[in-house]
């Protein structure tokens, strides 16, 4: 009975969450005149398939380029992300300075502001530094988005580790960041990887700054790019749209659910050893 | 466009997409039908015009780097692109082209003004007079402009000059009618097959099309580009208008409480509630779906279907503006707008690059497929043929020439007065079509809602006003 | 015997956080502090000279219907979806560590909404909604809940639209919030639950004196940076409505956008961007110390 409830809500879930994709994978191959009719089921084709709109995505604008930009932007954003971030948590949450509360605190303001305005003063910052209409303006901007919210992420999974982890790997002969590096750090693998996945994706999302930044089209990323492409005055190309949806969104989740079922073996065999 | 990306770039990104093909060709393989009707992208005719070069008037070197808009037909880009280094390869120049989504230039703009540092002539296709302060005096070019072509039309100058400073923030070469588009299939059956021709016709000729074939009209009153223009469009048609030649508020008037009390008669007989979801291809989709009687739009919505649905291109026929009690005016549906900031230096380049693109404007006009007009009139000498025979396929070949003459029918955003910063800022906040959406869902009287917008524009005047931009 | 670099807490401490600390400092802290500086001036998107004009702007804001429309709305978008996206991510996260099969694909399709760009998925989600196209109004006259011909109008009923744009975020953000929450429960050390079960404690007792408590900062920080998110994110509105219709979803940061950088005001537009600030300020900092505190005790 549970079982069978169990299997409900997942299914159910992973309708509403993919339904728009399966929609869109569908939309991506439709003719014109299929797509234009209201009548038409718009779950089938009604006339044949034609991937004449998924080959304009290739032949036609620079997704692959857009592609390549946002992956090789996420993986070094991520890069950055934990590099500052680790040690940043582990010295908020472990190092017990009197000034950590304060300071966790000030680094939460950053939010506070709405990148719609802040993208403004900004621009003057990355003129500064010579990257503007640069791919690395991004490079640089992106980590004040995510090292904030990593920060706290990190710091809420190192409190769970117990503190005697650390005490016995320091026993064991190891200085203060060796117990880090090889006790604590593999402890949180959990939330490494749910900063793996933040980061990315919210790099990925963040059209103000690209849309400020970078002009040239053979630098923008996917969300600035595909738009700029397929979206023409009050013509939307939306065939080539859905495509386009469907080729970042797939292969983002295929890659992340490896991810996830790393950390989810990560910490079953931890539960064994333990 | 990629002619100047590193080698190894290049050759990465060739070898990515030839494997992006292949996967493609290999996983469609089944499904192989081809778009009918060509796809998005359709064959371009042959009759190109032909270019013309005259010797810049001072010696040319160093860069120049361009940003407009994606323009609705692709095609019109990469002719754009081409034209622009092959001026740059003549001249010494070395021209770069970068395009984006029009909702995003403003963005864009703001960021590279606040920065000091960007393109060096940018094009919007709208007015850009906020920006006057920080962008340089193009007096002179227009008057050079002016001295070789003749009168500028005074729609793209009054949306380029600021009277209350004297200066032209922009130099504005070209604009886009706004013509009504109409089924003929449905509006002959009621009696309009020539399509309506005033307000009061497409009132009786669209609650009868929505009453006996179940197919509404289509006006926007949504927090969007089309539905500012149309509205606007209709006041002046009623004698009303934001602002007076003076740059005055007189929006709280009695022809504008009329325009309203009229827009909610039309919206109660002939609409329905979508046209408060829309956003600015709303209107075109829902022609091509054979679900809208009547839209005013460009020629984008009818150029589209031309690929997508051609028995719905064919169906589509277009009007001029519709007579009002006092007027038959429409707004332009795009004033393109060139500006060139004061931290540039390339200046004398960009200059000239605009002359020789003026010059040139049959070739824009062509390759855009009759969508751009050129504001001196005798630099487009096919337009008049070109409109009475489309060479892109229209059927039949003379529907669009109705646009011959649009010029005394096209008014631009702020008329009677100049297009400003404050008419900018109201145009948008939304505040007119927000106007005639309460009224229409009866959220307030005509007159209340009338009386809200002028605190708004008032409020958005006085500023302006204050900051020494709008005059009155 | 003079302890080594590396075992140095005081040292140690300001070695690790430095960078983070610069970074931000340098890269948000001033645009910030100018943010501030902008709103109190009369700056514009075309003239950037800085005239000090005090509160002004704050007036101004104030006399004028549609800040107080976007500042309601603004709570309405905010606190709705947190508390859909909170308790759907909670739930979401329960069926994903649960084990059955198939539950690889069911995390693969749950997980598609976030991983798309927004600005793809809102434009999906455009079509989703179109006043004639919609599939869902499509479904939904197969189903005879609509007549023939009949559409529901989603963006342009102001309640609907609402509906609309607060699903779409809730829609967006669910999978996100189902990872962070993943992780917590994963991060359970399984032992402490074993434990407990063998001193007889019960599901729910377990629930509360074990899984929220522990779960609790993980998830509380969660919901806020959400929430943060969701105030000053307009990347929905943007698409979907452009605050219409007749600014029934108009939000304080798409309001802030649409007066600051298309009309043009940015002056305003900080003004009204940062209207909430003292007020989100004293929030966090609230919630912040509350969590903390759940931390020590």
């Amino acid at each position: 009975m549970a079982r069978a409830g169990l299997y409900f809500a997942a299914v159910l879930a992973a309708v509403l969450c993919a339904g728009p994709f399966v929609w869109s994978l569908i939309t991506a191959f439709k003719q014109n005149r299929d797509l234009y009719d209201p009548r038409n089921n718009p779950f089938l084709f009604n006339r044949p398939a034609t991937p004449d709109h998924v080959l304009y995505l290739f032949s036609d604008t620079a997704f692959l380029t857009f592609a390549w930009n946002t992956l090789w932007v996420g993986a070094l954003v991520v890069l950055i992300t934990l590099a500052f971030s680790l040690p940043a948590a582990y010295a908020l949450a472990r190092l017990d300075r009197p000034w950590s509360g304060p300071l966790g605190i000030a680094i939460f303001l950053v939010y506070l502001v709405p990148p719609s305005l802040l993208f403004l003063s900004l621009s003057r910052m990355v003129v500064g530094v010579g990257l503007q209409d640069s791919t690395w303006s991004l490079v640089l901007i992106y980590p004040t988005i995510t090292i904030p919210v990593s920060v706290w992420l990190l710091m809420g999974f190192l409190k769970t580790v117990p503190r005697d982890i650390e005490e016995q790997a320091m026993v064991d002969g190891y200085s203060r960041l060796g117990a880090f590096v090889r006790a604590v750090v593999p402890l949180v693998f959990p939330g490494i990887v749910a900063v793996v996945v933040f980061a990315f994706t919210l790099t990925a999302s963040e059209f103000i700054y690209a849309l400020a930044f970078v002009a040239p089209t053979h630098e923008m990323p996917v969300s600035t790019g595909v738009p700029t492409q397929l979206v023409r005055g009050d013509v939307f190309f939306w065939q080539s749209l859905q495509a386009a949806t469907v080729l970042i969104a797939l292969p983002m989740a295929f890659v992340f659910n490896l991810f996830l079922d790393r950390f989810i073996a990560g910490f079953t065999m931890g539960a064994v050893k333990g | 466009m990629n002619d100047d990306l590193p080698v190894t770039l290049r050759s990465r990104r060739d070898i990515l997409r030839a494997a992006g093909l292949a996967t493609l060709a290999a996983s469609a393989g089944a499904a192989c039908a081809r778009e009918e009707g060509g796809g998005p992208t359709q064959p371009a005719s042959t009759e190109a015009p032909r270019e013309t070069f005259e010797d810049p008037r001072s010696r040319l070197s160093g860069e120049l780097k361009i940003l407009l808009w994606s323009h609705f037909v692709p095609s019109h880009d990469q002719w754009f692109d081409q034209f622009a280094k092959g001026w740059g390869a003549k001249v010494g120049v070395n021209v770069t082209v970068d395009h984006i989504d029009q909702a995003q230039i403003p963005t864009r703009i703001a960021a590279e003004v606040q920065a000091g540092q960007g393109h060096d002539v940018i094009q919007y296709i709208a007015t850009l007079s906020q920006y006057e302060p920080s962008v340089l005096d193009l007096k002179d070019l227009v008057d050079e402009a002016s001295k070789r072509w003749g009168s500028q039309l005074p729609l793209c100058r009054k949306s380029s000059f600021n009277p209350a400073t004297g200066r032209f923030y922009a130099y504005s070469p070209g604009w886009v009618p706004d013509p009504g588009n109409y089924r003929k299939s449905l509006w002959t059956p009621v009696g309009f097959a020539g399509g309506p021709s005033t307000w009061d016709e497409l009132l009786q000729g669209a609650s009868e099309i929505k009453k006996s074939q179940g197919v509404q009209l289509g006006l926007g009153m949504s927090q969007e580009i089309d539905s500012n223009m149309i509205l606007r469009a209709l006041m002046w048609s009623y004698g009303a208008s934001e602002q007076d030649e003076n740059e005055k508020v007189v929006i709280n008037s009695p022809e504008t409480v009329a325009a309203v009390e009229f827009m909610t008669k039309l919206y109660q007989q002939a609409m329905t509630p979508e046209v408060f979801s829309w956003n600015a291809a709303s209107n075109n989709q829902g022609l091509v779906a054979g679900k809208l009687s009547y839209i005013v739009n460009s020629i984008s919505a009818w150029r589209t279907a031309q690929g997508s649905n051609p028995p719905v291109a064919d169906d589509t026929y277009f009007v001029p503006a519709l007579k009002g009690p006092k007027a038959a005016l429409a707004a332009q549906h795009v004033l393109y707008n060139w500006i060139i900031p004061k931290h540039v230096k390339a200046v004398d380049n960009a200059k000239e690059f605009l002359l020789h693109y003026t010059a040139n404007f049959a070739s824009a006009t062509y390759h855009s497929k009759l969508y751009d007009f050129c504001a001196w009139d005798g630099l487009t000498p096919n337009r008049k043929a070109w409109l009475e025979s489309d060479p892109f396929g229209s059927n039949p070949k003379d529907k669009l020439k109705i646009l011959v003459d649009a010029v005394p029918w096209s008014a631009n955003i702020g008329h009677p007065g100049p297009a400003s910063t404050a008419i900018g800022e109201v145009f948008n906040t939304f505040v007119i079509p927000n106007m005639f959406a309460r009224a229409a869902r009866g959220e307030a009287s005509p007159q209340q809602v009338v009386s809200d917008a002028e605190k708004q524009i008032t409020a958005i005047f006085d500023k302006w006003r204050a900051a020494g931009l709008v005059g009155g | 015997m003079k302890p080594r670099l590396a075992d140095r807490p005081d040292t140690l401490a300001w070695l690790f956080l430095l960078p983070s600390v610069l970074y931000i400092v340098v890269l948000v802290a001033v645009p910030f502090v100018l943010a501030i500086a902008f709103a109190l001036s009369d700056v514009s998107a075309g003239d950037p000279s800085y005239d000090f004009v005090g509160t002004r702007n704050f007036e101004r804001a104030f006399d004028d219907p549609v800040f107080w429309k976007s500042l309601g709305n603004t709570f309405v978008f905010t606190l709705v979806s947190m508390v859909l996206i909170v308790v759907l991510g909670k739930v979401l996260a329960n069926i994903l560590v649960a084990d059955f099969r198939g539950k690889w694909v069911i995390r693969f399709l749950v997980l598609l909404p976030w991983t798309t760009p927004v600005a793809l998925s809102s434009i999906s989600w455009l079509w989703l909604l179109d006043s004639i196209y919609s599939p869902i109004d499509w479904v939904l006259r197969e189903l005879g809940i609509l007549g023939a011909g009949e559409n529901l109008y989603w963006l342009g009923q102001p309640g609907l639209a609402m509906t609309s744009v607060i699903a779409v975020h809730v829609w967006r953000l669910t999978p996100l919030a189902a990872v962070i929450m993943m992780a917590g429960l994963v991060a359970i050390p399984s032992d402490i639950n074993e434990a407990a079960k063998v001193d007889g404690a019960g599901y729910w007792r377990r629930m509360f004196e074990i899984t929220v408590p522990l779960v609790l900062p993980v998830a509380a920080v969660a919901a806020l940076f959400g929430a943060i998110f969701t105030f000053t994110d307009m990347a929905v509105v943007r698409v979907l409505t452009r605050g219409g219709p007749n600014d029934a979803t108009q939000v304080l940061a798409s309001w802030a956008f649409y007066r600051g950088i298309e009309g043009g005001d940015v002056a305003q537009g900080a003004a009204v961007a940062l209207f909430l600030f003292p007020l989100l300020l004293a929030a966090a900092v609230g919630i912040l110390r509350v969590v903390r505190r759940i931390e020590v005790g």
